[in-house]
Order: structure tokens, then sequence, then C-alpha cells
């Protein structure tokens, strides 16, 4: 039981800092983000380049990730996501725009760093054993690092100056603009935030997990899934999506090993029955 | 009467690029021997209707990325039918599309009430249920698929042979693309009517304000629900003949990336124009395939092509030659 | 004249808050009734109940004697209680004449598979609804826009047509949510002119407005809410002398209520 719980912990803490990047750019922008995972694949190769292959320090390695990709976040949000924006006239567009994005991600990683599954030597080795618990510790490290960098977005985005502009933003965009909130240097700023968070839990994740180019598009679909659950734009929702889709895979993964591959199966089922009560989530605005 | 000429105008090109496709593709391609093209242009006409599905949903105002799930539902069903129980791959056809519908009308009720980005979330997830459910029925066999679907057999009435049993002509690769070329006229047909009836004038509707519709007593839940029941219809049929088509099919027959196809497919073609999807799927088929030469950089001069076109056309192809709307 | 519609006892909570608390009153057949109030005092979500746009969390509406509460808002459309918006709402993309045009749908005789395969019936219908549309638009002064882009209207023009697709539903009783609202003077007087003119058609009609004078001139009987509840109910007279209202107003902001 307990074993169960440090699991969905461990689990929920990494995916619901995906999933607040995924809800950032989704409040901001109302860009529902497909190329999301991919940004997470791409954190990833960056860890796995500079911690694995140069054999530079892992703090180090986190902090390319997460700059790499804030200015891949920033430089779609300029040149893509804006322009299109601005001239289509139907907001979807840039859902194919997101989704070109993914494949064009897909493709350079799939040139730069090939198909195979790539890992990196482990931060910390050793386990940490107790009656109950068995943990190693690298999982803990990640966990706990996960968890206070979940804290510190949201000290930032509730007491710094761009925190608190960007809630306006999110809130409403044209009253923020009328109080003199910089829009696009904001929306600007939220893209490569969020961009940030996917690259640095795809960094984290490398030292347990490895990488390889194809989980980006799974990776996007457990994001949806948890935005979903919490409700889309809400910092609080994706917090609890991910957390309540860690604990569910981790019990999921224990009750139902005897049946096969059908925890996510049982986890879309429940989702459905929850979405016909709830449709926009445990904390979602109204067709937000 | 200005109004009838452009109609006959319709009909007669209509008409003729039938005719095109039916006689003077399959006389190109005898003349240069490159009968491969007959799988291409066959997928393209498949995958064109399985779009027109999607288009349906857009127009009642909903993101579907859904439609791989009903692809891949179509094929097994009809894999099923004929494997397990001999039944005659053209009635599998439609009982494929109306097992979709059917499953479509459940799913519906409760997802129909989402809309803008939830909407897609849930079609998206839908997808990878439909994946991971042939995985794990006994019925579908697993990863390892339904294979060696035995080719469809011949219909006769009264003894005489309708369509031959395909086993026995001589090229079966033609005989398939003439039924997806029929099958993909019959459903743009029928898409054109729905489109330009008091029917395409409702789903408008429902896309542009659903609170005003129902306010005027359109019953929305209802027409929602019939609308994603046609576009799974179309899904379930284009699936269906995909399996026969490659006697085969596996879980990962219709993924993800296949349902963000369909969407992209409606995209680029433009969601304001029936023949949208149709233009869409064919320039996007035969883009990826003549891209096949540049080898590992395939998907990335793809890809960064449609990025491009997106900056530049951001309301797909069709808005180059077709102006705005016409009203009814 | 007799009632057409019973209010009774009609609540609505969002949460802790009761947006409508406990109201009854009653609508006489074509007469004009304005429901005023306070902003936030509930009179939109009266309405929204009235339309069963919204459920009731207690007491109902009833339409000639038949619950209409409760159901689906094309249900009440389809007996004869139709609501337009406060906010701007048209089908955009339509031209000015499609969306009255749309906006028959409870007239059809046709089916939808009739509409699709063109039935007889889906054929005369379409022809009605061309020739009504064409009434419609030119009763509502609409007449030389039909064919314009029904985004491209004028904000008066825009109300204008809300109350064109709701008349084409041949409602018995509309519901006006702030029909002047954003109005200039000349607007105004024009729309007052459409409002009496529907009930000479042989509407019943309720209102929701903040424009005053234009209330006090148009009302048979007013309906005064203030946070959910009904604080007073009689004709303009009436109302402009009850303590009250007047208290109710000025305790709000310091606006005229137009004495
Ligand atoms: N869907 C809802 N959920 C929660 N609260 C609501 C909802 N709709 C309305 N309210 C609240 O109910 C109260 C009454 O709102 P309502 O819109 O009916 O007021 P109103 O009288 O029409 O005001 P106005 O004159 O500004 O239009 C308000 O406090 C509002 O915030
Ligand atoms: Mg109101």
């Amino acid at each position: 039981m307990e074993q169960v719980i440090a699991n969905g912990l461990y689990l929920g803490a990494q995916y619901a800092l995906i999933a607040l990047g995924l809800t950032l750019i989704f409040a901001l922008m109302n860009v529902l983000n497909f190329a999301h995972g991919q940004m997470y694949v791409l954190g990833g190769f960056v860890t796995y380049t500079i911690y694995g292959q140069l054999k530079l320090p892992f703090v180090l390695a986190l902090i390319c990730s997460g700059v790499t990709l804030a200015i891949v976040g920033a430089l779609m949000e300029k040149f893509l996501f804006r322009t299109v924006i601005r001239r289509s006239k139907r907001e979807e567009s840039t859902m194919l725009l997101a989704a070109a994005t993914a494949f064009f991600l897909d493709a350079i990683m799939l040139l730069l760093f090939g198909e195979k599954q790539r890992g990196v030597p482990k931060i910390i080795s050793g386990v940490f054993v107790s009656d109950r618990v068995i943990l190693p510790y690298d999982r803990i490290v990640v966990g706990v690092v996960a968890i206070l960098m979940i804290a510190a977005f949201m000290l930032f985005m509730q007491y710094s100056k761009p925190g608190r502009a960007m809630r306006a933003l999110a809130q409403d965009r044209v009253a923020a603009q009328l109080m003199g909130v910089k829009v696009e240097r904001y929306s600007m700023i939220g893209f490569a935030l969020g961009a940030m968070l996917a690259g640095v839990v795809g960094g984290l994740l490398v030292s347990i997990t490895g990488v390889n180019s194809g989980i980006g598009g799974p990776i996007s679909i457990k994001a949806f899934l948890m935005v979903m659950i919490g409700g889309a734009g809400v910092v609080g929702g994706a917090i609890a999506g991910g957390f309540i889709l860690g604990m569910m895979e981790s019990v999921g993964l224990a009750t139902l090993r005897e049946y096969g591959d059908i925890t996510y199966l049982v986890i879309f089922a429940l989702l459905m029955i929850f979405l016909s009560i709830r449709p926009h989530g445990l904390m979602g605005k109204p067709w937000g | 009467m200005r109004k009838s000429r452009t109609a006959t105008l319709r009909i007669v090109s209509a008409i003729l690029f039938l005719l095109a496709l039916l006689v003077a593709v399959p006389l190109l391609i005898s003349a240069t021997g490159r009968s491969d093209l007959y799988y291409t242009l066959t997928s393209v006409a498949l995958l064109s209707i399985i779009s027109a599905g999607v288009w349906i949903t857009f127009y009642i105002g909903r993101i579907n990325i859904g439609q791989g799930a009903y692809a891949l539902m179509g094929g097994y069903v009809s894999a099923i039918l004929v494997m397990n129980y001999g039944v005659s791959f053209w009635l599998t056809l439609p009982l494929a599309g109306l097992f979709c519908a059917a499953a479509s009308v459940l799913i519906g009720l409760p997802i129909l009430r989402l809309r803008g980005v939830y909407f897609a979330m849930v079609t998206l997830v839908l997808t990878e249920v439909a994946r991971l459910l042939a995985l794990a029925l006994p019925i579908t066999n697993g990863a390892s698929g339904i294979v060696s679907i035995p080719l469809p057999t011949g219909i006769s009435l009264f003894g005489l042979t309708l369509v031959p049993g395909f086993a026995t002509v001589a090229n079966p690769r033609l005989a398939f693309y003439i039924v997806a070329v029929l099958l993909m006229a019959l459903c743009f047909l029928g898409l054109y009517r729905l489109a330009h009836s008091r029917i395409g004038q409702l789903c408008q509707s429902l896309q542009q304000n659903e609170e005003l519709a129902s306010s005027i007593g359109v019953n929305i839940a209802y027409l929602r629900v019939i609308a994603y029941a046609l576009s799974s219809f179309l899904g379930g049929v284009g699936g269906a003949m995909f399996a026969s088509i490659s006697q085969s099919i596996y879980p990962s027959s219709f993924t993800v990336a296949d349902s963000v196809n369909f969407m992209l497919n409606c995209f680029l073609g433009g969601l304001g124009y029936v023949l949208g999807p149709m233009l869409g799927t064919f320039v996007l088929y035969f883009g990826w395939d003549l891209l096949f030469q540049t080898g590992e950089f395939q998907l990335l001069i793809f890809s960064t092509l449609l990025i491009v076109l997106m900056l530049v056309l951001p309301n797909g192809l069709l808005s180059l030659a077709l102006p705005r709307k016409r009203s009814l | 004249m007799p009632d057409i519609l019973e209010i009774v006892g009609l609540t609505k909570r969002f949460g802790g808050l009761v947006a409508v608390n406990d109201v009854s009153f009653t609508v006489r057949e074509r007469e004009i009734l304005s429901v005023i109030g306070p902003n936030g005092a509930g009179k939109s979500t009266l309405f929204k109940l009235i339309s069963s746009f919204l459920r009731p969390t207690g007491g109902e509406v009833r339409f000639k004697g038949e619950r209409i509460s409760g159901l689906a808002p094309h249900t009440a459309a389809r007996k004869g209680v139709v609501r337009t918006f406060q906010e701007t709402t048209i089908f955009k993309d339509m031209t000015v004449r499609d969306n009255v045009v749309t906006a028959h749908h409870l007239r059809s005789r046709a089916n939808l598979a009739g509409f699709y395969f063109g039935s007889a019936a889906a054929r005369s219908d379409l022809e009605a609804f061309g020739v009504s549309a064409d009434e419609i638009l030119a009763f509502l002064g609409l007449g030389a826009m039909g064919a314009e882009t029904a985004s491209n209207l004028p904000h008066g023009h825009l109300r204008a047509l809300g109350i064109a697709i709701a008349l084409a539903t041949n409602p018995s009783v509309i519901l006006l949510d702030e029909p002047f609202a954003g109005m200039n003077h000349d607007e105004t007087r024009r729309a007052l002119e459409i409002v009496r003119k529907l009930r000479e058609r042989g509407i019943t009609v309720l209102l929701v407005e903040h424009d005053m004078p234009a209330v006090m001139n148009i009302s048979d009987r007013i309906v005064v809410l203030n946070f959910g509840q009904k604080i007073a109910e009689g004709t303009p007279a009436e109302i402009q002398q009850n303590p009250k209202v007047i208290e109710a107003y000025l305790g709000a902001e310091d606006e005229s209520i137009g004495l």
C-alpha cells in the first residue's frame, strides 16, 4: 500500500510538472500544444548529450535543457503561433500548426539522435529500503526536485511581476491589455516558460527511464489526460490532474497487472464517465 | 435561370471528373506501367472518405481527432465478420459503418456536450482507447492482429455475376481502385447535398452558436449525435475497405498520428469547402509520397512545408481558388 | 385577459448564491411586462429559467397551465416561449436573410430526411420560409440588408436581427433581454415601436431593460427584482412611487429611474 502511494507521488510530481506547462500555454494563448511531448523529449536529449555524452554535471545538463526549450518555445510563439493567430479566421488553425510543429520536432530529433532508446548513468545509486517502502534514491531525488519546481513555479506565478501579468492575461486578454500588460511579450514568456517546464522534466527523467524519439506523442496524450481531469487552463487543475493520474497509474499497475495491459483502458473509461458528469474537469472554466 | 446553368455546369464537371478517374487514369497507368499508382490513388480515395467524416464534425463546430478509432473499429468489424462468420465482404462494408455509427451514438451522447479543446482532447484519447481495446480484447487477437483476410467474393443475383470475386479478376488492384473511387464519389455527392440542403444550414447554426440554435427550437443534442454518427459511419466504411485491401488489420493500423492526419487533411483543403477533405488528402498523401526520395529528410521537409503552408494560407488551400461562400 | 404564464415560487441557486429567490408572478396574454432591477439582481437568470435554458432549483413555470421549466431550451421554444440574448447573439457568418430563414426551424413540416432529399413538403417549406423571412425583415426595417453578412451590421440593426430570429419561430411569448442596450435615442424610439408592434401581432412580451424612460413608456406592468427577490409589482405609475423600489435603486447606485 505505502509502496503504491510512494510510486504514485513520484509519478504524480513529474506528471504535474508536464501538465503545468501545457496548461500555462493553453491559458495564455488558447493553444492546445500538440508538441508538448516532443518538447519533453528534446529536453531529455539535451540532458543526455551534456550529462551522458559530455560527462558534465547533471545540474548543468538540466539547466541547459530548460534554457534550450525556453528558447525553442519563445521562437515558436514569436514566429509561428503569433502569425497564425493573427491571420486565421478560425482559432482551430493553431491546432494544425501545433501538430505540424510536433512533426517537425520529431523529424529533427530523429535526424540528430536516431531511433534508439538512450539512457544515462544513474545520478545516485542505492535504494532506500524500509519495511514498507522500497524506492531507489534517484527516484526520490527526481520526485523531490519536481515538487520543489512546482512550488517554485507557483510562487513565481503568485508573486513575481511576470507571473502576475500572465495571470491577468489568462483571466481576460482584452482587459489585461487595457491595464497595460504587454500582451505579446508575456505570451512569449509564457510559451517559453511552458516549454521550459517540459524540457526540464524530460531532462530529469532521462536519468531514470531514458529517452527515445518516439515517446513524444504518448507523453502529449498523458498531458492532455491530466489537463482534462483537472480542467484546462487552471494551474491548480494541472497539479491535481498530474497527481491523480500518477496515483491511478500506480494503483492500476499494482492491482490490474494480472489482467494484462489494461490500466490505461480502465483510466480512460473512468475519465469518460467523469467527464460526462463534470465536462470541464475538477476546476476548469466552462468552454475555456 | 443562371442558377440552373451553374447547377448543370457542376453536374457536368462532376461527371467528367469521375470519368477521368475511372477511364483516363487506368488507361494512363497501363500505358506507363506504373500500376503501383493504383494503390496510392485507392488510398487517397479511402482516406478522403474517412477525412470527410471529420469534416462533418467540423461542420457542427467540433474538432474531431478521434476518427482513427472508428476506422480501426470498422476494419476489425469487417475482418471479424468475414473471418469468423463467413459474411460476404460487401455486406460487412455497410455493417462496419453501422456498427461504428451505433458505437458513436453511445460515445457521442456524453462527449458531444464538450466543446473546443475539451472535445478535441477527448477524441484524441478515444483513438488511443481503440488501440488499447484492440490489444486487450480476445476477439481482435491482440498485437498479432487479424491477417490473411480473403479478398472480397463476388456478388451474383439470379445467376448473373454483378461483381466478380476479387480473387478471380486479373488485376485486383484495379478492382479495388474502381470500388474506392465509386465510394468516394458517393460519399462526396452525399456530403455536397448535405452542405447545400437545409440540414447544412442547421449544422452551421450549431457551428456558429449552439445556444442561439437551441433558442430557435433546434434539438442540438439530437443533431450533434446524428452528425457524429454520420461521421463515424464514413470512418468505419473507410477502415473496412483498408482492412480488405491490405488483407490484414492490426491495433496499430490506425493510430493517433492517423487521426491527426485526417484532421490535417480537412484543415489543409479548407474547412469551409465540401471538397476540402478530398483535395487536402490528395495533396498531403502525394506530397508525402513524393518526398519519399528525400529519404531520412522526408518528415523534416514535409513538416516544414506544412508549417509554411499554415503561415501563408491559414484558411486552407481552397481559399486560394474560391472566394468566400455563397448564400443558399 | 387570461394568464398565459405563471411563475410559481421560482428559485435558482448557484452554489451559495441565490440568484433568483422564490419569485412568483403571472403574465397576461398580450401584455408587455418589464422586469427591472439593479445589476446582478437576477433578471437574466429569471429569463433563462423561464425559457428552460436553466433548470430551477425550486418552483416552476407554467405556460397555459402546462409546466415548461426544467425542459430543454428547444422544447420550450417549440411550445412558444422564445428568448433573445443579452449579448448580441446571431449566426455571424451567415447572411442576414439566412439567419432568419434558418430560424424558421419550428415551422418546418418536412423532417430532416425530407430536407435532405428535397421532398415536396421540404420545397414548399423552404419557399414559405423565404417569404416569411422577407416579411419579418421588412417588419423590423432590415429589408435592405438581407444579403449582408450578419457580423457586418451596425449595433442597432444587430439587436433587431436578434429579435427577427426570435420572431421567425412564431412565438406566443417573447423574452427580450435588454433589447435597447447600447442604442442611441433614435434607435431606442424605433425599437420601442417594434415592441409595440410585436404586441399587435398577438405576442406577449417580457422585457428586461435598464433604460427606465423606455420601460416606463412601454410597459403595462413592471416586476422589480433586487438580490433575487421580487420587491414590487405593478403599473409604471405604482412602481415609480414605491418606496422600496426607490430605495433599491438609490441603495445600489445613484442611478435615476426616470422619475
Ligand atoms: N452560471 C452562473 N453561475 C454562477 N453564478 C451566476 C451564473 N449566472 C449568473 N450568476 C450570478 O447570479 C446573479 C444574477 O445574475 P443575472 O445575470 O441574472 O443578473 P442580471 O439581473 O441579469 O444583471 P445585469 O443587469 O447585469 O444583466 C449574479 O450575481 C451573477 O453573478
Ligand atoms: Mg442580465
